[in-house]
């Protein structure tokens, strides 16, 4: 059971630094899983449970957190895992020079970090915040040495140091990582399979661009497990005898079609609902996924214990959607069969990223363009760079737009649904691309964000949710995809409960 | 004296076409700076954005302003522009804005594997496109008609698919070579193939004709009367002969298997030139764009003169009168 290299083969781009606190995306969470360590994790049923910190308790007004850290665990460089080391990694996190943007807003309500003493780190936050636990449980948020950070960012992008299961060797740029065992490790989370040090040997972790290519190499034998396994790829594993499926859906919020209330014709109710219903979008879901991808009728992904659906909202029905649209006015059509009001085409812009919509996804969009053109709709869908996409959103040309959004926790629904998200940044950059500003929701998400009780918590993100859904501000489609393919031949893999990337601490490779 | 005026004149003759060559790969190099430097940053998107995490990462205000401070994003189009060109003339390629590794350094290490794979491919589609010509031009009209399919067949296939189906045949189904390059020699098997075969292809076209002209050629004629066997006369004299326009066609096929680099290792996840240049462009990396789309430019103009010379020594009659690629 014990040794042996498994060859991870991801279709991801090759990260520009192994440090997930450096910008912070999901490539970098696969990597990092496999050497570093959060603070907490989070089991199957969504309860948070004890990592790095073994306890933690909090005072009356939700400002003070302290966190009781395990004794016993030294980082890979022989550093000792304490309070300090606590401390430094929020401010590493926090340091702009880190230029980390994922843990930086995972981290953006702690004030302070204090170090009580050796295993006693107290968290000083500015307002409360009831997601504290679960944005401390994402890779992004994970503990490295401060001997390793002292480094610089430039060193320490190359090969952080952490606790985990494996530790980076090698890093050959375009080709490869390794890891190797850490033979002292002993700081399993709560719930995995087995203590102490990984059964496997090594991994040595490729970078394969092309679908075809990475399934025929997992066919082949050549590698053990590959990620962003797509829809047809899914379905040959499902007639092979020697792979088999992992689907393991990202945590936040589902994936769906945002629809822009800020501005004509979205800013009418009846319009976005028309929209919602000219299109069968469970049909174009089975025809493009094959049964793969499961529909979803809420804003968060079915990892989120607190998410709620309503199916009854998403029905398709071309006639309602035409009755709605004579009702908002959009009365009268044009040589092309698009609706006009006033002289104005009921067009719809609708920016794709192909940096995040995969093929199977852009085809549905298609489908979505041709449904809503029946009902009148001019959908406009337009490729592009991401950079060019956010371009796209900054400058507000846009009325419908799909944007992943992985985050543990449903605190992910304040984050892209609270007014304070319509206010771009400086650098064009805002999360509610749905623009969607209602006092009342907003009411909700603060309450959400303030209370530590889970089932007020849960009731308070329930209504939340209606609300979100009852005004037809978003579409949504089904949960993050993220399906790993393995061979029969690697056992004990689990995708972990929190950002879902597979870890190798309990896997073995048999003949 | 008197022989010594010709050569001179030669030398001279030489230095000016040598000096010409230099000031238009000069003009060359520069052209292609100003080109990938505008194009690049003339398509809207802010590459601060593009650097900073990607799909994903949502990027805060204080880390975007940094990473525009930092590599000069902040500043005018024209002056980033023209301090790229300074920093170009004194040989500073910069330093990679996502990988933030010198961009001499990246190009150390992905040019090796991408020149293999272009030299080794202009091999292999040198001695397709010679085996199947001669094999067609000696044979009857069926094989001549089967060469000439072939031929069209190959130079029209798209890389991207004919990488596709060579995995799927000797991989995937026969199992006798890896589906990606694992570093050892079976793994550049295939993405040999896949550069080469529509390279042939075209040789093979250019190749045809001016061998079969050569066969029935006055000098073939005398050849054959003074006794010389087919084969010696097709390696003597019409192969020297067909061969001109394929060895002015390498120049242009060397371009073209650099090119194809940026597929061919994608789908056979071989690291090198192409799959840096793929992804420095998905992240608007300026500078790694423009190091490796120089380097690339480099050895296509060095090629050229190669293919040039190569040609010159096959057929010394005057240069101007054959076609150039």
């Amino acid at each position: 059971m014990t040794g042996g290299t498994l060859v991870y083969a991801s279709g991801d781009a090759e990260p520009d630094c192994l440090d997930p606190h450096v910008g912070g995306n999901y490539p970098q969470a696969l990597l990092s899983s496999q050497y570093l360590e959060p603070l907490v994790s989070r089991d199957a049923d969504g309860a948070i449970i004890p990592w790095l910190a073994e306890s933690w308790t909090t005072s009356e007004d939700g400002l003070t957190w302290d966190f009781t850290l395990r004794s016993d665990v030294t980082f890979t460089d022989g550093t000792a895992f304490d309070a300090a080391a606590v401390k430094a990694n929020v401010e590493h996190l926090q340091n702009p020079e880190t230029k980390s943007s994922t843990g930086y807003l995972a981290v953006g309500k702690v004030a302070a970090v204090e170090a009580v003493d050796a295993t006693t780190a107290r968290f000083t936050l500015s307002t409360p915040d009831s997601a504290l636990l679960e944005s401390l449980s994402q890779p992004w948020t994970a503990m490295e040495s401060p001997t390793g950070l002292a480094r610089g960012l430039d060193a320490n992008c190359e090969a952080p140091v952490g606790t985990g299961p494996f530790v980076v060797d090698e890093w050959v740029k375009q080709d490869h990582v390794s890891l190797v065992r850490n033979d002292a490790y002993d700081s399993a989370p709560a719930d995995s399979a087995h203590e102490g040090p990984a059964y496997l040997d090594s991994i040595t972790w490729r970078f394969i661009p092309d679908s075809a290519s990475r399934f025929a190499a997992l066919q082949s034998g050549d590698v053990d497990i590959i990620d962003n396994a797509q829809p047809d790829t899914i379905v040959q594993a499902k007639d092979s005898k020697t792979i088999v499926d992992l689907d393991a859906p990202r945590p936040g919020a589902s994936n769906r079609i945002e629809l822009n209330a800020g501005q004509a014709p979205f800013d009418d109710a009846g319009v976005r609902e028309a929209f919602v219903r000219s299109t069968d979008v469970n049909a174009g879901i089975e025809s493009l996924f094959f049964g793969t991808a499961k529909r979803s009728y809420s804003p968060l992904s079915s990892a989120e214990a607190t998410a709620y659906s309503d199916d009854s909202l998403f029905g398709y029905d071309l006639d309602a959607a035409n009755e709605l649209l004579d009702a908002a006015g959009w009365t009268t059509k044009d040589a092309d069969g698009v609706r006009t009001k006033d002289g104005v085409r009921l067009t719809v812009r609708f920016p794709v990223s192909t940096n995040q919509s995969i093929p199977a996804e852009q085809s549905l969009f298609e489908q979505i363009q041709a449904g809503a053109g029946e009902a009148g709709f001019d959908v406009q869908l337009e490729l592009l760079d991401l950079s060019s996409w956010y371009e796209a959103l900054g400058t507000n040309a846009y009325e419908a737009v799909s944007a992943p959004y992985t985050k543990v926790g449903p605190d992910v629904l304040r984050v892209l649904y609270d007014s304070a998200g319509i206010v771009p940044a400086p650098s064009g950059y805002f999360a509610n691309h749905a623009q969607l500003d209602d006092p009342a929701l907003d009411d909700i998400l603060t309450q959400a964000s303030d209370t530590l009780d889970p089932d007020e918590r849960a009731f308070l993100y329930e209504q939340a949710q209606q609300i979100i859904l009852d005004g037809y501000y978003i579409l949504p489609l089904y949960d993050q995809q993220n399906h790993f393919l393995l061979s029969t031949s690697l056992q004990g893999v689990r995708a972990l409960p929190t950002v879902s990337t597979p870890v190798f601490a309990d896997a073995w490779l048999v003949e | 004296m008197t022989a010594a005026r010709p050569s001179t004149l030669g030398g001279r003759r030489l230095l000016g076409r040598i000096g010409a060559r230099l000031a238009g790969a000069v003009f060359v190099l520069w052209a292609v700076v100003t080109v990938t430097f505008f194009a690049i940053r003339l398509i809207p998107g802010d590459p601060a954005q593009a650097y900073l995490g990607g799909p994903g990462s949502q990027a805060s205000t204080e880390a975007l302003e940094r990473v525009r401070v930092e590599y000069g994003l902040d500043q005018p189009l024209l002056v980033q522009y023209a301090s790229q060109l300074g920093r170009l003339a004194q040989g500073d390629l910069g330093v990679s804005a996502s990988q933030r590794t010198p961009v001499t350094q990246i190009l150390g290490e992905q040019l090796g594997g991408t020149l293999l794979l272009a030299v080794l491919a202009l091999i292999v589609a040198w001695l397709l496109a010679l085996g199947l010509t001669i094999w067609s031009t000696r044979g009857g009209r069926v094989s001549s008609a089967i060469g000439s399919g072939v031929e069209l067949v190959a130079a029209s296939l798209p890389q991207f698919w004919l990488g596709t189906v060579l995995i799927s045949l000797f991989s995937t189904w026969l199992g006798w070579l890896p589906p990606v390059s694992t570093g050892g020699a079976a793994g550049l098997v295939l993405p040999v193939l896949t550069l080469a075969i529509p390279v042939a292809g075209f040789l093979a076209q250019v190749m045809r004709e001016p061998l079969l002209d050569a066969q029935s050629a006055p000098f073939a004629v005398s050849a054959a009367a003074r006794g010389e066997t087919r084969t010696g006369m097709l390696l003597r004299h019409g192969l020297r002969h067909a061969s001109v326009p394929a060895v002015n066609l390498s120049g242009w096929a060397f371009g073209y298997l650099i090119s194809g680099a940026v597929v061919v290792e994608t789908i056979f996840a071989r690291p090198g030139l192409g799959r840096t240049l793929l992804q420095a462009v998905t992240v608007r990396d300026v500078p790694v764009v423009t190091g490796v789309v120089l380097v690339s430019a480099l050895a296509y103009v060095i090629v050229l003169l190669i293919a040039d010379a190569a040609a010159e020594l096959l057929d010394p009659r005057d240069s101007r009168r054959r076609v150039t690629s």
